[in-house]
């Protein structure tokens, strides 16, 4: 024992800086130990010590030492022998290490009757513990035999039991909510129980037990918001439960439950008042009106002497002067004398708020007074400002000398990796949405990397710089900052920095030959990654090919990644002497850029619509290519969203999705029959384009529907020999067998059925369905790479009002990706260009240059129209007529 | 004894703490037999199906006794095992009035015998042919032979009737198992 001692005495003064006596644990020594459970007596202190060490280990899983089941198991039942042990401490331990292996062991049901005695027992201290560790260990199956048990402690005069009983019983609905709810009257019960906390605990399962009914949910809430119920707890959960069914049911604040909300800014409990000024204000439905009545009670908060209704109020006007910023405007002399609160969260979030509100002659004081405690607030903080400053930015973009300085100072003191993320983040969007501020921004980000810790961000500017600094005016002032991250830094910077060098060399005539010096001297760089990428671009840029520097450089490709993963891995299967032609892979759609509605405090700003469509479009090519008819046809080019062709209320719910190949479209018709008396068989879509030249060469169709199921059948369509004519509309009828059938059972009653038809929408094939939206980098490098050869222009006329709507019409008829940044319209221009890109069916690069200006036709120079100049280049000549009819 | 007892509490030994496996069919009367031998204060009137294992202390004879109760409904009979090895007596209740289950008991107890923590060592076994006030209950030889208890030779074994509500037989039974386990204790010490 004493020599154990030393030894982990020795052990600490080696690892001086971590106090950890648990940090060096084995596995096969604690179950060693663990063997001490089976001695009698009890060890209780030695127990106690190995329990602590088996639940330590099972909550570190990064240890890598983790239990098995069999382990896990021969140690759980060697601990239920501990059980005879009556000392209070190793009770307690015994729980927490039941709850803990309950799902690592097998038959951790052992100790149930032991936990209902101790639940049910003398020692109060043990009974809401056992009542825990009980429930956790309890699966569907054994709820009959607990259920006695845990009716009697829900209604226990000891609130410790009632709390525990109530909260276990929240989990348990998980496994088996049918038996929780035949214990409502125990739990109703228990929301008049005097305790706080019981009442508190009881009126949330009882929520949990009625979830599901709205209508339920809605007289609960009423019924206790008369019964004055004495936990605050109690009602600040009524509030957020109402708040939900206003928000769900879309109910204006005429509602009973709006009402509710309303008198509890009146309660007597400041918790209760301020829970329902936070929720009004973050209702949807809200209006001035009330709005003013929650900033009120917040304004009463701001000038309490608890720092902690000062901070909750301030935190609250900080979002809340997001939306409404003339609401919180009320309160500004009240957040000035929060300034100087000592509590620098507090001071924080009130400068932020009043940047929100304030006028742009406030800024520069503003700015001043955060930057005199800057370094006393924690990142977190920090962030909370980088954020205000980012929409301040966008508010007052003159003010950005100022705000831009003010991120550098930030960028250069100390920080962790998310608080410089925001700092560079914010420098990057003013530098993308504000031209003016470009250089200065590219500057400082220029001196941030020359010492920046953080592999991503390194990596992320030098792409920027690599997209940014050639357009600047002069390029070559950034060459050095770039080049010196290839002597400098790790692997992946180097190699971002070299990508960056050959943009640089792509771009400009003049640094080419500089370089290419550069470039050469990396070639001999010793990590494998750089140095190809050095290699690659000098024989590149060697040549000084203008369509090559587009392709290769400046435009990387779109394919999508994961496709193509798949398809070389099929290629590489396959015995072909073919090379693997790339056109083949599915061209990667640029995720759908959600609306920025509102800049909220919390800027995470995720394309998490990437990854779902990624995955979306990898299911239907293995859901098509499943369909023998359908396997000539190639790669998918383009899977559409689903179109709904009937009405949602109707017998029938039929959605389409069109599959676009490079010369057929495949429809899929997914079908769900609502009747629950009629299961429909052979079911087609048939449909008819033939005055449009669509040909349909194949149905296949869906063998069963059952009642209240889905199911698909697909109509395999040949696109017209016109390859300029490739629009139209598409008649569509389903047909199909009916079979009556027993509601109860969902058995056809009669073998034979009769044959049906019904009536669909029409399938609108547009132009955009032939084309698939690419995000050019270098929009004019490509334009100048396809060239004039299959160039059409034209000039159009457009009734259309603004600019704005204009470009709005144009991106959605062609389907195409507005590049460089083309889509925003600055605000108060006559004229505009905009550019895009897409990927016709077949691979073929489309690029569109329209040129717009606002003003009259010729005949009538007072109508809001305007003259627009279209221009189309592409690598095919039909692309071209098609996306040109886009606009007729 | 006497002399070897006292000889023990002089050496301050004190009481001797054992640990006891208590198996049977269910319903056989397992955890009725412990609450007999609790204090009286202590006891209930309402037993309910025991759903893993039960712990019960009580003193015979100079020994400190720590009963696992175990679970005796049939899903549950498998656990009985990993108390086996710990374990320094058993006791098996069997319902003499079950005359049909007590071939399963029959199988059990052949399941217990051979479990190598248990084949290998001298354990001694009380049988309690419970429920002997029921009418047409078997007798403790009845249930002795039922069981095939002859054959049991490397075990000290006894076998007593007993009535676990009204306490008959227990007692006899336990004093038994008291004296079994000392003196196999001492074996294990010499």
């Amino acid at each position: 024992m004493l020599s154990s001692f030393r030894k982990q005495d020795k052990k600490d003064e080696e690892s001086s800086t971590s106090g950890n006596p648990y940090k060096n644990l084995e596995k096969a020594s604690v179950l060693q130990e663990a063997r001490t459970f089976n001695e009698t007596p009890v060890n209780t202190r030695k127990c106690i010590q190995i329990l602590t060490k088996i639940i330590y280990m099972i909550n570190q899983p990064e240890m890598g030492e983790q239990l098995g089941q069999t382990e896990a198991t021969e140690t759980f039942f060697a601990m239920t022998k501990l059980f005879q042990s009556k000392d209070m401490m190793l009770r307690r331990m015994i729980y927490l290490s039941i709850k803990e292996m309950s799902t690592v062991a097998n038959d951790v049901i052992i100790v149930t009757s032991s936990l209902t005695r101790d639940m049910t027992g003398k020692e109060d201290s043990h009974r809401g513990p056992a009542i825990r560790a009980l429930c956790k260990i309890t699966d569907a199956s054994m709820m009959q035999s607990v259920e006695r048990y845990m009716k009697q402690a829900i209604v226990d005069k000891l609130a410790s039991v009632a709390s525990a009983a109530l909260t276990s019983s929240v989990h348990l609905m998980r496994h088996g909510p049918e038996v929780v709810k035949r214990w409502v009257n125990e739990v109703q019960e228990a929301v008049n129980n005097d305790n706080i906390m019981v009442q508190y605990h009881a009126l949330g399962l009882l929520y949990q037990i009625r979830r599901s009914d709205k209508h339920a949910i809605r007289k609960l809430i009423l019924k206790f918001s008369k019964a004055g119920l004495r936990s605050p707890f109690a009602y600040c959960f009524l509030i957020r439960t109402a708040a939900n069914l206003i928000n769900e049911e879309g109910e204006g604040t005429d509602s009973p439950m709006y009402d509710f909300i309303d008198s509890c800014l009146r309660h007597k409990n400041e918790m209760v008042i301020y829970e329902a000024a936070s929720t009004i204000v973050s209702l949807k439905c809200v209006t001035p009106k009330e709005l003013s009545s929650a900033v009120n009670v917040l304004q009463l908060f701001i000038s309490s002497p608890k720092p902690v209704l000062r901070y909750a109020a301030v935190r609250t006007l900080n979002k809340v002067a997001i939306q409404y910023p003339a609401a919180v405007t009320a309160c500004n002399v009240d957040l000035e004398t929060l300034i100087t609160d000592s509590n620098r969260s507090i001071a924080t979030l009130a400068i932020t708020t009043l940047l929100k509100t304030g006028n742009e002659a406030g800024v520069d004081r503003l700015m001043k007074q955060i930057s005199s405690f800057l370094s006393e607030i924690s990142d977190q903080f920090k962030t909370v400002v980088v954020d205000a400053i980012k929409s301040l930015c966008q508010k007052f973009p003159r003010k950005h000398t100022v705000l831009m300085t003010f991120l550098a100072n930030m960028l250069r003191e100390e920080g962790g990796y998310e608080y410089k993320k925001a700092i560079v983040n914010t420098i990057i969007s003013i530098v993308e949405e504000n031209p003016e501020a470009k250089e200065a921004g590219l500057a400082h980000l220029c001196e941030f990397i020359e010492d920046c810790e953080h592999t991503s961000l390194a990596t992320r500017i030098l792409h920027l710089l690599g997209r940014e600094g050639p357009r600047t005016t002069t390029p070559a002032k950034y060459i050095r900052y770039i080049y010196n991250r290839v002597i400098l830094e790790n692997a992946p910077v180097r190699a971002a920095a070299v990508s960056a060098l050959a943009k640089f060399g792509a771009a400009s005539e003049e640094l080419l030959p500089n370089i290419l010096v550069l470039l050469q001297r990396t070639t001999l760089d010793q990590d494998d990654e750089v140095r190809d990428r050095a290699t690659f671009y000098y024989q590149l840029l060697k040549h000084n090919d203008k369509p090559l520097n587009s392709a290769y450089i400046l435009n990387s490709m779109n394919v999508s990644i994961s496709s193509l993963e798949r398809l070389l891995h099929r290629y590489t299967m396959e015995s072909t002497t073919k090379p693997f032609d790339v056109r083949s892979v599915p061209v990667e759609a640029v995720p759908v850029e959600q609306p920025k509605a509102n800049i909220s405090i919390v800027s995470g700003v995720s394309p998490g619509g990437s990854e779902s469509k990624k995955a979306r479009e990898d299911t239907f090519s293995e859901q098509l290519s499943v369909i023998p008819e359908f396997a000539h046809l190639g790669p998918i080019f383009k899977s559409s969203l689903p179109v709904d062709l009937s009405e949602s209320e109707v017998e029938y719910v039929v959605r389409c999705i069109k599959h676009v190949f490079s010369h057929y479209i495949v429809f899929q018709f997914d079908i769900n029959n609502t009747l629950n008396d009629q299961l429909l068989e052979k079911v087609t879509v048939q449909m008819d384009g033939s005055a449009e030249g669509f040909e349909v060469v194949h149905y296949t169709p869906c063998q069963v529907i059952k009642c209240n199921d889905t199911g698909s059948t697909y109509t395999l369509v040949k696109l017209p020999d016109d390859s300029s004519a490739v629009t139209g509309a598409l008649a569509c009828t389903m047909k199909y067998t009916v079979k009556d059938c027993d509601p109860a059972t969902g058995e056809p009653d009669d073998e034979e059925g009769y044959a049906d038809e019904f009536v669909l929408e029409d399938v609108e094939v547009s132009v955009s369905d032939h084309v698939q939206k690419v995000l050019k980098p270098n929009w004019s490098a490509s334009w100048e790479e396809i060239g004039a050869e299959n160039e059409l222009e034209d000039t159009y006329t457009l009734p259309i009002p603004t600019l704005e709507e204009c470009v709005k019409k144009i991106i959605s008829y062609m389907g195409m990706q507005p590049c460089e940044r083309s889509d925003k319209v600055p605000d108060g221009k006559a004229s505009h260009a905009l550019y895009l890109a897409g990927v016709y069916r077949g691979g073929h690069d489309v690029l569109v240059r329209a040129k717009m200006a606002l003003g009259g036709t010729s005949s009538d120079p007072g109508a809001q129209a305007i003259t627009m100049q279209l221009t189309i280049r592409s690598t095919d000549e039909s692309a071209v007529q098609v996306i040109a009819s886009a606009v007729e | 004894m006497g002399l070897l007892d006292s000889f023990f509490d002089w050496l301050g030994f004190g009481k001797r703490e054992v640990n006891v496996l208590v198996v049977g069919l269910d319903n056989s009367g397992k955890s009725s037999l412990l609450n007999y031998l609790r204090p009286r204060e202590t006891q209930t009137d309402f037993i309910a199906p025991t759903v893993g294992f039960n712990l019960e202390h009580f003193v015979c004879k100079g020994l400190s006794f720590t009963a696992f109760d175990m679970s005796g409904q049939s899903r549950y009979r498998t656990l009985w095992g990993n108390y086996y090895r710990t374990t320094n007596g058993i006791i098996f209740v069997v319902d003499s009035s079950d005359k049909t289950r007590i071939l399963v008991a029959r199988e059990e107890l052949q399941q217990l015998l051979s479990h190598p923590d248990i084949s290998s060592r001298n354990i001694p076994i009380v049988f309690f042919a419970n429920k002997m006030d029921i009418r047409d209950a078997l007798s403790d030889v009845g249930v002795s032979s039922a069981l095939g208890l002859d054959g049991v030779t490397n075990k000290s074994w006894h076998i007593c009737s007993s009535n676990a509500l009204k306490g008959e037989g227990v007692a006899d039974g336990i004093e038994w198992l008291s004296s079994a386990i000392k003196s196999s204790l001492d074996q294990a010490r010499r």
